[in-house]
């Protein structure tokens, strides 16, 4: 078990490396911040100044050293745009973007399971067509646009809730909906084809048989097992809603770190965006390695396996 | 009415006694001017981008026309841009000389003023602002200045190494500099630079409540300020999207929103209580990189008058702005120094047709690409389709602004061929930033793309004047030189639509963006919420 933990922290470690590496040089193949630090009519010499003064007139190969040594240390560099470490940045952010995550998740789970369950338990019925339908609207309906419409009908036609913004919980209804529509979507999706495949299994066939209650069969039996892929999806999608849920978070003005990094991408703001994709790496490699080393638990086959 | 007992008990002398000890009181007390006692509401300002920490610290101002809308509420300057004054507003000066020679500027600084944090403004910060600052044309300012001599407890004179004519109009204009703009010297060293630009103090009408770097910046009023400040708090928030700006103004989460796009205007304007605000902005012009080669099509003079005469600028103002831009003559703003009125260019198809013809392209020709300012594609769309008719076939490019801004660096070499641009441009103060930046030769902008010689040869003439009257007349030769041989088209003035809600109270649009020289909304001292 343990050379089994080490070798996937390993991995870890170097899907990171491998992450920052990749980052570190697609933000820089984007063009020259400068340009957009300077103004407009910044001579050469200036241009060259703000060049040095932030070290983007080293080579490459030094910046990412530089890069990394900083990084190991916890210091992602320091915004270009707002002048202050991209660490205190993202941790000032991410009490908004867990709030919104949360609240995503939450409805994507309390959208997504029980539609799932539904559709696989009354598999081409009615129902099932419905909770398709849903999957369907769910995954095509883009997010800015759902948003949009949510603000018009709640904010500005019902006024019930307040259009933008960060505050008390009713700025979170209308962007958590929104973001937690397409996983929602997702994640009926995934819980009905998990729950057609364990309802299908020899062991729920046998329940059936030894006379058990429907209830019982799906809630106890079927349920529970079918759950493993859905939680693993659901903590994958929360990383993916607290760092990228960029176009809501500009819609509603949620001040989340997915509006961190869509201000970083605009500005080529070379150290937030690479110290925001890190952190986003990170998480989900920490989430996965749990998820292996908890399955690994479970299941020795798996440990076993590698 | 009869008060016998009163009297009788010496009620009256004591009153009396009462209130001028009240009325010395109150004179002497620290920031007690009228300010604060009326100050009251509250205004929220949707922004439509991003907030740069940046824009919080005049010191580094990036030359560009938006750091001004919080320099102007957070900080002040000697001089400034303000209403119908294109730079000489006077602010923390209370008067302001420059000398017949030009070759030095006096201020002497308004009495009693001070910073936020209770510190008086006094030359020294004055002097240690000038020379601290690294911000846009810094190094033209500290390339003509000899030194900045201290005279007394409240003069500062700048002495310059030669006439420096246009240092008034770089010093005082807010969206072109921030030299002016005064820093408290103790403060800004306490706490460096950056720290500055998360928390700064200034002695500007509101100070800084909170900060939330990128979302939120919440000011109250300074009651220190020597103006009148009439709302209590001033908000800006940073909402990118315009229709959720708009929602926010519906819905009264906003008092003033920026930036309605030409898709929401109609809409907004028919909103209960909402008053658009369409603040005459920058113009835009077509450029011919390289036409000076006299294998580019446009090396005729015929060929961008054909292209003038395609230009249908009421329709692109109409759908562009749904009219409440202005079709203009000149591609300089009139808003400053020594730009010429000049009349509107016509529309005439046949006659641009027949000129291109007569310069040997009777069936047009091609263009390369036609590349918009980033972002407004859709102006170049219909700049294409205009262009189309008269037979001049241009395909439209892109750019991300960033790639943009880049590549006018890169001078011709990042426009071979045939090709135009389709440039907007604001910029304060002088017609000569215009020309600098947009035309001349190994211009900022301009790289080589465009070279006239002649001109260039006047414009070096009008820099080296010292004689006002010359300068104006040099500045007007240049200006009808550029737009009588079409080496840049101008096409129409910009209008940057802003909104304003129920609770702001004003009798014309005007009232709340009275500044001629900004899309924004200051001096923000002189906004009022309804019933004050």
């Amino acid at each position: 078990m343990a050379r089994f933990i080490v070798r996937r922290i390993l991995y870890s470690f170097v899907t990171l490396f491998i992450l920052s590496a990749t980052i570190f040089l697609i933000v820089r193949l984007t063009g020259d911040p400068v340009a957009l630090m300077a103004e407009a009519s910044a001579r050469p010499e200036d241009l060259e100044r703000i060049r040095h003064q932030w070290g983007l007139d080293r080579s490459w190969p030094v910046q990412y050293v530089t890069f990394m040594q900083n990084a190991l240390q916890g210091e992602l560099g320091k915004s270009f745009n707002y002048r202050l470490p991209v660490s205190q940045l993202y941790f000032q952010r991410l009490p908004n973007s867990l709030t919104l995550g949360l609240a995503a998740t939450l409805i994507s789970l309390l959208i997504g399971i029980p539609a799932g369950i539904i559709s696989a338990v009354k598999v081409n019925t009615a129902w099932d067509n419905v909770a398709k339908g849903i999957a369907l609207l769910g995954l095509s309906i883009p997010g800015f646009w759902l948003g949009l419409v949510l603000i018009l009908i709640f904010s500005v036609w019902l006024r019930w809730l307040p259009t933008s913004g960060a505050g008390d919980w009713r700025h979170v209804v209308m962007p958590a909906v929104a973001l937690g529509w397409y996983f929602a979507a997702s994640m009926l999706r995934l819980t009905r084809s998990s729950m057609l495949e364990v309802l299908g299994s020899e062991y729920i066939k046998l329940a059936r048989l030894k006379g058990l209650p429907d209830f019982v069969v799906i809630a106890m039996h079927a349920f529970k097992n079918a759950l493993i892929p859905v939680f693993t999806l659901a903590g994958v999608n929360m990383v993916v809603m607290v760092n990228a849920a960029v176009i809501i978070e500009v819609i509603f003005a949620w001040p989340g770190i997915g509006r961190l990094l869509y201000e970083g991408i605009f500005q080529r703001d070379f150290p937030l965006v690479q110290g925001v994709v890190i952190m986003a790496g990170f998480m989900i490699i920490a989430i996965n390695l749990v998820v292996d080393i908890l399955y690994a638990f479970i299941d020795p086959r798996i440990r076993l396996a590698r | 009415m009869r008060f016998p007992r009163l009297v009788s008990r010496g009620f009256v002398p004591w009153v009396a006694v009462a209130l001028i000890l009240t009325a010395v009181v109150a004179t002497l007390m620290p920031g007690s001017a009228p300010v604060s006692a009326a100050a009251k509401g509250k205004i929220v300002l949707a922004w439509h981008a991003g907030f740069a920490s940046r824009w919080l610290d005049p010191q580094e101002h990036d030359g560009t026309a938006t750091p001004d809308n919080f320099f102007t509420a957070i900080h002040d300057a000697l001089i400034k841009n303000q209403g119908t004054q294109l730079y000489d507003h006077l602010a923390l000066a209370e008067k302001f000389t420059m000398a017949p020679d030009s070759k030095t500027a006096t201020f002497t600084l308004r009495k009693g003023t001070k910073f936020h944090n209770g510190d008086p403004v006094t030359p020294q910060d004055v002097k240690f602002s000038y020379e601290n600052y690294r911000g846009a044309k810094a190094d033209v300012f500290k390339r003509r200045t000899e030194r900045v001599d201290i005279v007394d407890g409240s003069t500062v004179r700048f002495v310059f190494k030669e006439p420096f004519l246009d240092f008034p109009f770089l010093f005082g204009t807010a969206n072109v500099a921030g030299a002016a703009w005064i820093v408290p010297e103790k403060y800004y060293k306490q706490v460096g630079a950056d720290a500055f630009k998360q928390k700064p103090i200034g002695a500007g009408p509101y100070k800084l409540v909170n900060h939330e770097p990128g979302v939120k910046v919440e000011m109250e009023a300074f009651d220190g300020y020597y103006r009148p400040v009439n709302v209590k708090q001033l908000v800006m928030v940073s909402v990118p999207e315009a229709a959720t700006r708009v929602a926010m103004l519906e819905r009264g989460e906003a008092d003033i929103v920026y930036f309605v796009p030409g898709e929401l205007i109609s809409k907004v304007g028919k909103l209960p209580g909402v008053t658009l605000a369409p603040v005459l902005s920058g113009s835009f012009f077509v450029e011919f990189p390289g036409f000076q080669d006299p294998k580019n099509p446009f090396h005729d003079k015929r060929v961008r008058e054909a292209v003038s005469l395609a230009i249908d600028r009421k329709a692109m103002n109409q759908a562009e702005t749904t009219g409440l831009g202005k079709v203009t003559g000149n591609w300089i703003n009139p808003d400053v120094q020594y730009a010429i009125e000049w009349p509107e260019f016509p529309r005439n198809v046949d006659k641009a047709k027949q000129l291109l013809r007569e310069a040997g392209y009777p069936n047009g020709f091609d263009i390369e690409w036609l590349t918009p300012l980033p972002t407004f594609y859709s102006r170049g769309e219909r700049l294409v389709a205009q262009l189309r008719e008269v037979g001049i076939r241009a395909r439209m490019q892109t750019m991300e602004r960033g790639i943009f801004l880049q590549r006018l660096q890169g001078g011709l070499k990042e426009f071979p061929g045939v090709q135009i641009i389709l440039h907007g441009a604001r910029i304060g103060g002088s017609w000569s930033f215009w020309y600098e930046g947009h035309f001349k030769c190994g211009g900022f902008n301009s790289r080589d793309r465009i070279c006239v010689k002649d001109l260039d040869g006047k414009f070096d003439q009008y820099e080296r004047s010292i004689n006002p009257a010359e300068r104006k007349k040099l500045a007007e030769e240049i200006q009808r030189g550029i737009l009588e041989n079409y080496y840049l088209v101008p096409v129409f003035r910009h209008a940057f639509v802003n909104a304003i809600g129920p609770r702001v109270a004003l009798q014309k649009w005007q009232d709340v963006f009275p500044t001629i020289t900004t899309g924004y909304a200051y001096p923000w001292e002189d906004l009022k919420v309804k019933d004050q």
